[in-house]
């Protein structure tokens, strides 16, 4: 099972990312989230979601979803994406995997929690 | 304050450059609550200094639904007495997590500075190099400088330097509810901006029991009668301005909401780009965020066109004014030529009507939404209203939000500050407040 996301349903209300990091840290916080909103291109009105899974990125742009292979160096242009990164980006890979909140009576809580079922569990791993 | 609290209260003195801090203490919570509640009483002790008080509520920032809003009290460059603005998009929460639940901003700066706050951190930062800079590059320069794009700003433009009434405090690029000239304040103070970002962490209380609950509440809203509605589009068609509806729809390109609020209340508008756009445009400032539904509602009757209203929009942001009170202007000059709009906002000033509204923004339409919420007096602007923006301006909830979705009662936002905080506020409490912030 895996976590899927319809980013074009998205409202980016990070919802999600808090209630992945109140599964963390048991506390509201927002630093450990696995999901999270990616909201860099704030003028561009260009938003998605990225997961951190334990072997992959998870990245669901409006124009559809992405997964990378951790530590599999990208092809230019292989996603037809720009390539700089956003500074705030940074951090995503030293944050711990996607464990569908495991151990949490309500499953998996991006899921629970978005308002607009933009979160779903699909069939399938990494 | 143990929880649901940074449990500091930040005293800037922009004139010596000292930074101090309080203790938010349990007494203060205990009398006050939260938000505005404690704003208002913040800006009373220090109003000899003519502060502009920054706060949050207890729920800002939690998984309660809605949660998203900060608060600006300060003396209204308009009425001459305290008002309140709402923070809405990230900014209210970024505020919460900086480390500080409120700032009282004092004194003016010798020269131009913008306030720093970060992870527990304040810093007075020079801000030579933005000042006289429009919102947009002022936002810029701060992310970039500081390397991070998720830097939350309350920016003011060319407007507030030059002492416009009309003068808005922008969050990051885009309008924001300032109707009261807090822009002003700004500008007289030699504050160019003051930018958020936190890493901070809120312990609670009674952790299962206050997130089952925001669960159970997520799951009653989701049945709510706003949901499968999105936009500023369909908040036109819950105010009955239908029209509006179908003027808008050919420009939009997303819908977004502020921090953990079940209704997209932002409309984002393409305006040189085609708005069906799904990848990352080239044009790097393809349109406008539109957070101010009764200030493009503004243009409309002004007989602007979309296109045009967004342009006007986008123009008002950068030069950080009041879009509403420039729409009234248009309706009265019967000005049309976006051009000619532009160019003239540098000269606008004159009075512009205020409704009854006591002491919150007019940003929030004045009736409730997708909802009559079984209140007997939906006036436009009425009591309801008004008790309706004291609540939720005293808990932290988005201010439009709370006017659309009747399941938050305020039993319920008792209940949970309760289980959040560990303290026993009660109802006669939450009346005594909400008398006082609304006399």
């Amino acid at each position: 099972m895996r976590i899927d996301v319809d980013a074009l349903k998205c409202i980016g209300c990070m919802a999600c990312e808090m209630a992945c990091g109140y599964h963390r840290d048991d506390a509201f916080a927002l630093l450990a989230s696995c999901i999270v909103v990616y909201r860099a291109r704030e003028k561009k009105d260009y938003f998605g979601v990225v997961i951190k899974e334990e072997e992959s990125l998870t990245i669901a742009r409006p124009e559809g979803l992405e997964i990378k292979r951790i530590g599999v160096a990208e092809e230019p242009g292989s996603t037809g994406q720009k390539k700089e990164a956003d500074a705030s980006a940074k951090p995503m890979l030293l944050r711990e995997p996607c464990d569908l909140c495991d151990g949490m009576k309500y499953g998996p809580m991006c899921v629970k929690i978005c308002p607009v079922n933009a979160i779903s569990l699909v069939e399938g791993g990494e | 304050m143990d929880y649901l609290s940074s449990n500091k209260i930040l005293i800037v003195n922009l004139e010596s450059g000292e930074i101090t801090e309080d203790e938010l203490d349990d007494e203060l919570v205990s009398h006050r609550i939260g938000g505005v509640g404690i704003t208002s009483s913040l800006y009373e002790t220090y109003k000899d200094k003519d502060p502009i008080v920054l706060g949050t509520g207890l729920l800002t920032g939690s998984l309660f639904p809605g949660s998203a809003l900060g608060i600006i009290s300060a003396k209204s460059a308009k009425t001459g007495e305290v008002a309140h603005s709402p923070l809405t998009l990230k900014a209210g929460m970024e505020l919460k997590y900086t480390g500080f639940d409120y700032v009282v901003v004092l004194g003016k700066a010798v020269k131009p500075v913008f306030l720093w706050l970060h992870d527990g951190v304040a810093d007075i930062q020079d801000a030579s190099e933005i000042w006289g800079s429009d919102v947009w590059k002022a936002s810029d320069h701060i992310r970039r400088s500081m390397g991070d794009d998720l830097i939350q700003t309350l920016v003011v433009g060319p407007a507030a330097e030059s002492g416009s009434e009309l003068a808005q405090v922008c969050i990051n690029y885009w309008g924001s509810g300032d109707c009261w000239g807090f822009g002003k304040s700004f500008g007289e103070k030699n504050l160019k901006a003051i930018a958020l970002r936190g890493m901070g962490l809120l312990e609670i209380s009674e952790p299962e029991d206050f997130v089952d609950q925001c669960f159970e509440l997520f799951e009653k809203i989701k049945k709510g009668s706003f949901m499968g509605k999105t936009g500023i589009q369909d908040i036109f068609s819950a105010m009955g301005e239908n029209d509006a509806t179908e003027w808008i729809l050919p420009l939009v390109h997303r819908n977004s909401a502020c921090y953990n609020t079940p209704y997209a209340t932002n409309t984002f508008l393409y305006l040189s780009e085609d708005p069906k756009t799904l990848t990352e445009p080239d044009e790097p400032e393809p349109g406008f965020l539109v957070t101010d539904p009764c200030a493009l509602l503004g243009f409309k009757r002004a007989g602007l066109s979309a296109k045009d209203a967004g342009s006007v929009m986008k123009a008002c942001a950068k030069y950080g004014i009041n879009p509403l009170a420039v729409a009234e202007f248009c309706v009265k000059s019967g000005e049309k030529d976006p051009e000619n709009i532009e160019k003239s906002l540098k000269d606008l000033e004159g009075p512009v009507s205020v409704p009854d509204c006591g002491r919150f923004s007019y940003w929030a339409p004045g009736k409730p939404l997708f909802s009559n919420f079984d209140a007997s007096d939906t006036s436009e602007y009425g009591a309801w209203w008004k008790r309706r923006q004291a609540v939720a301006y005293i808990f932290g909830i988005h201010p439009i939000f709370a006017n659309m979705a009747p399941e938050l009662s305020e039993e319920l936002m008792l209940e949970m500050v309760n289980k959040g905080t560990g303290l026993e506020l009660n109802q006669d409490i939450l009346d005594k407040v909400i008398e006082d912030v609304c006399s």
